[in-house]
């Protein structure tokens, strides 16, 4: 069904814009359904006061207030703190996780939070090779301040970053030999992707990066090591001096569309983005000189991603699943089996499967992660240590929803991005009969999270 | 055995009397004196022990040169390339063992047709439209657990699509019905699994690495007769660009390790013959070594056709060492040959349209 009023705002540019906002009462109710489809999308869940917080607010605001988060509590900020200076002096990468679940779970800032996930997967750097906990930490932190700042920023530090320098084996980088490792995946993962660029492009880029060395865990420019000749990337010839060659990369008209590309797909499609969808997100990062913060709030108050359809197309990655049920009833749990269980899902923190990150989308899901996901949300839920609300989740489930034939239902609106149908719930309440309140309140919420609809986002 | 990384096939089978290697690795060459003898001019790494081993019980054969044109140096790539058979411009989301299982009734299969036993996300080559394919971490693992257990399988196996007046059609009903399938896949996968393992017992003699324990549970799997015609498992970390030679060995240790005890067990349960273990990576490494005592990402590399009725010895000749290409080795043999030959010759499966082409068959394999 198509309404006059779309025709008419289409065809009043000439051609219709994706990314017009999305606006109430013309393209849908701003209602609760669509603001936890909004905090699925953008913040992995919220509870319910947040919600019917940005409920009443319009749009635009609700979503300035995501893009801004809150300020961070002291007591949080000083526990956090505290968590990763232990782990820091054990100098073991594979517990850094647990600080970041613990982030994942008590941070004020969701949005910056997500963002510095993803960043993650696209800067990915993993501790099976870089096991120093704090090189890995410190990238952490790097890529957190800049999550919603300024790629360009982000991609000369990451450039400069010990973990990364590690990972691509680049330590050393001479002058004779020059290293491919870092000048390819800078280009292939990090800025423009596999076909924009030729084998000599590589080979020539990589000259440009001799002398960038890590010394004593820090970045050292050794100019007895750097080819300082010209080098032709791209048909220009230069000595690109400095990190000049971060910049040109990043000038290549590919460059923009790449990230707008990975943008709209962590927030709004599994698909590979259109031209249509991907020429304006890219044009705005160019505009803003590679501040995100204009994409991603483009992105985020447009119609493409509010509206109905796009309900429940993205399958949830394991953080988004488990986060989000967490951070839908205030929830905290112990971070250090949650990590466990997250990577068990696939979805390991500072342990991508390699320098490509996560692929995303259905590869999100196997009859292995399908079987954790379902033992992991079971053992979260049965955890004596996991709280909703500060009460134990037996306790809170039934003060929220009692144990009437609707309780599930009322529990899969909190939970669900598409609701299923009366003999799908039937069938999930089953689990757990011939227990009491509680306990049944329990196994029933387990089946219900394990569902495969519970894996739509 | 999928080796991913880029496994460095002139380190693997070596020419270690040639001048060109040995100018071109001043650092990590393997010298004559310590290399496996294949014959006069080749040897195995000293680490490939078992390997020599089943050369010499003719369980081995050795695919030399084996490559794909315009070689692609990117990990990703030229591995989508390996598991698609085509190139990223007309690539779908299906590998050529998907292709394979859904023209061959793999969907409608009693056991899964192809099981991945591996941690890390399934294999592009193994990706389906309608066979579903499991990974298996560890079989202990690999099941719902908990009290729940029953009532949950019953609950979470059947399919429903959202009938409600709200639910977003298109897109998200397309993503359901996926996820409704693979959960009723995996459920009934686990439970054929666990019954299948229920059987068997331990197995002594293989190496205590990760990858032997995949082989372990493979040989339990075969032996309790599942019908799944293809195990695929991998090794990962062949991308050794620098300080390459312990990690190297460690690499091949593992591989061949693992390998030697699977044919061995193979051969204790009498299905040495009805097996063949394809070993690959997706490109071999630079000819010359790089400053950091590592190789970068090459090209042509020898791939490995283990099992009781492979036909043993080296295939093919060894690919120049001074007549490159960017400085790398060249190809002769199409890696899809060799899949046509497993297709047709061994799994008795129709090729061309798995591989979106003719391809001819190789005599790699004994009738």
């Amino acid at each position: 069904m198509t309404s006059p009023t779309a025709i008419r705002s289409a065809s009043a540019n000439g051609a219709s814009n994706v990314w017009e906002p999305f606006r109430p009462d013309v393209d849908g109710a701003w209602d609760e359904r669509r603001v936890r489809h909004l905090v699925r999308r953008a913040a992995f869940g919220a509870g319910p006061e947040l919600i019917e917080t940005l409920v009443e607010m319009t749009p635009d605001d609700a979503i300035e207030r995501l893009l801004t988060g809150t300020p961070d509590e002291a007591t949080r900020q000083s526990e956090s703190d505290a968590l990763a200076r232990t782990i820091l002096a054990s100098g073991d990468p594979k517990r850094l996780g647990a600080w970041w679940t613990y982030e994942l779970i008590t941070t004020t800032h969701p949005l910056r939070e997500r963002m510095t996930l993803f960043w993650h997967g696209h800067f990915a750097t993993g501790g099976d090779k870089v096991t120093d906990a704090e090189a890995l930490y410190r990238q952490n932190r790097l890529l957190r301040d800049e999550a919603l700042g300024n790629f360009r920023t982000m991609t000369h530090a990451i450039a400069k970053d010990p973990a990364m320098l590690v990972y691509l084996d680049s330590v050393t980088n001479r002058k004779a030999h020059p290293n491919e490792n870092f000048a390819r995946e800078l280009m292939e993962l990090f800025c423009l992707g596999e076909g924009n660029y030729s084998e000599a492009d590589v080979q020539q880029l990589a000259r440009c990066f001799t002398g960038w060395e890590i010394r004593q865990g820090k970045f050292r420019f050794n100019r007895y090591q750097h080819d300082d000749g010209e080098k032709s990337i791209f048909g220009r010839r230069s000595t690109f001096p400095d990190a000049e060659a971060v910049d040109w990369v990043l000038a290549h008209p590919a460059a923009p569309r790449f990230v707008a590309s990975k943008l709209i797909r962590l927030f709004v499609t599994d698909a590979m983005p259109t031209d249509d969808e991907l020429e304006p997100i890219a044009e705005l990062l160019v505009e803003h000189d590679w501040n995100l913060l204009p994409a991603v709030r483009t992105i985020l108050r447009s119609r493409r991603l509010l509206g109905d359809e796009t309900i429940g197309t993205k399958v949830r990655s394991p953080v988004d699943l488990i986060i989000g049920l967490l951070r839908s009833f205030d929830g905290t749990a112990n971070a250090s089996r949650l990590a466990d269980d997250l990577r068990r899902m696939g979805m390991g923190l500072f342990f991508p499967p390699n320098v490509k990150g996560w692929d995303g989308g259905r590869t999100w899901i196997n009859a292995a992660t399908l079987l954790e996901r379902a033992n992991g949300i079971g053992r979260l839920l049965q955890d004596d240590a996991t709280r909703f609300d500060r009460r134990p989740v037996g306790e809170h489930l039934m003060a929220r929803f009692g144990d009437d034939d609707d309780s599930l239902g009322k529990l899969a609106e909190v939970l669900l991005a598409v609701r299923p149908n009366d003999a799908t719930l039937a069938r999930l309440a089953a689990v757990g009969e011939g227990r009491s309140g509680a306990a049944r309140a329990v196994a029933r919420m387990h089946a219900l999270a394990a569902s495969p609809l519970a894996q739509l986002g | 055995m999928q080796l991913s990384g880029g496994n460095d096939g002139l380190n693997t089978v070596v020419p270690h009397k040639h001048e060109a290697y040995r100018a071109a690795r001043p650092t990590l060459r393997i010298d004559s004196s310590d290399v496996l003898a294949i014959d006069a001019e080749l040897g195995l790494h000293p680490a490939c022990r078992p390997l020599a081993d089943a050369l010499e019980a003719g369980q081995l054969g050795i695919v030399q040169g084996v490559g794909y044109d315009q070689p692609n140096r990117s990990h990703f790539e030229s591995m989508d390339i390996w598991h698609s058979c085509r190139r990223k411009e007309d690539r779908g989301q299906e590998g050529w063992l998907g292709r394979a299982f859904d023209l061959n009734g793999g969907a409608a299969a009693r056991d899964p047709v192809g099981i991945f036993l591996g941690e890390s996300k399934l294999p592009a080559s193994l990706v389906a439209r309608s066979t579903p394919v499991p990974s298996i971490d560890s079989p202990e693992r690999f099941r719902l657990q908990g009290q729940d257990a029953e009532a949950l399988t019953t609950a979470l196996s059947g399919m429903s699509s959202p009938a409600d007046s709200t639910a977003p059609t298109g897109e998200a009903a397309a993503l359901a019905e996926f996820l409704e399938r693979s959960t009723g896949a995996a459920l009934e996968a686990s439970r054929r699994i666990e019954a299948a393992l229920a059987s068997g017992k331990a197995v002594e003699g293989y190496p205590a690495t990760r990858l032997a324990e995949k082989l372990s549970t493979v040989g339990r799997l075969i032996e309790a007769g599942l019908s799944t015609r293809v195990f695929y498992v991998e090794l990962d970390g062949f991308d050794t660009h620098s300080q390459q030679a312990d990690a190297h060995r460690g690499l091949l240790e593992q591989w061949s390790g693992a390998l030697g005890a699977f044919l061995k067990d193979l051969a204790d349960i009498g299905r040495l013959d009805d097996t063949v273990v394809v070993s690959f990576s997706e490109f071999g490494r630079r000819v010359a070594e790089n400053a950091s005592e590592g190789t970068d990402h090459g090209a042509a590399a020898p791939l490995f056709l283990a099992g009781g009725r492979v036909a043993g010895g080296l295939h093919g000749a060894h690919p120049s060492l001074t007549d490159l290409d960017d400085g790398d080795l060249k190809f002769h043999t199409d890696f899809r040959s060799v899949y046509a030959t497993l297709l047709e010759q061994w799994l008795g499966w129709d090729a061309s349209p798995a591989l979106g082409g003719r391809f001819e068959s190789l005599p790699l394999l004994r009738s």
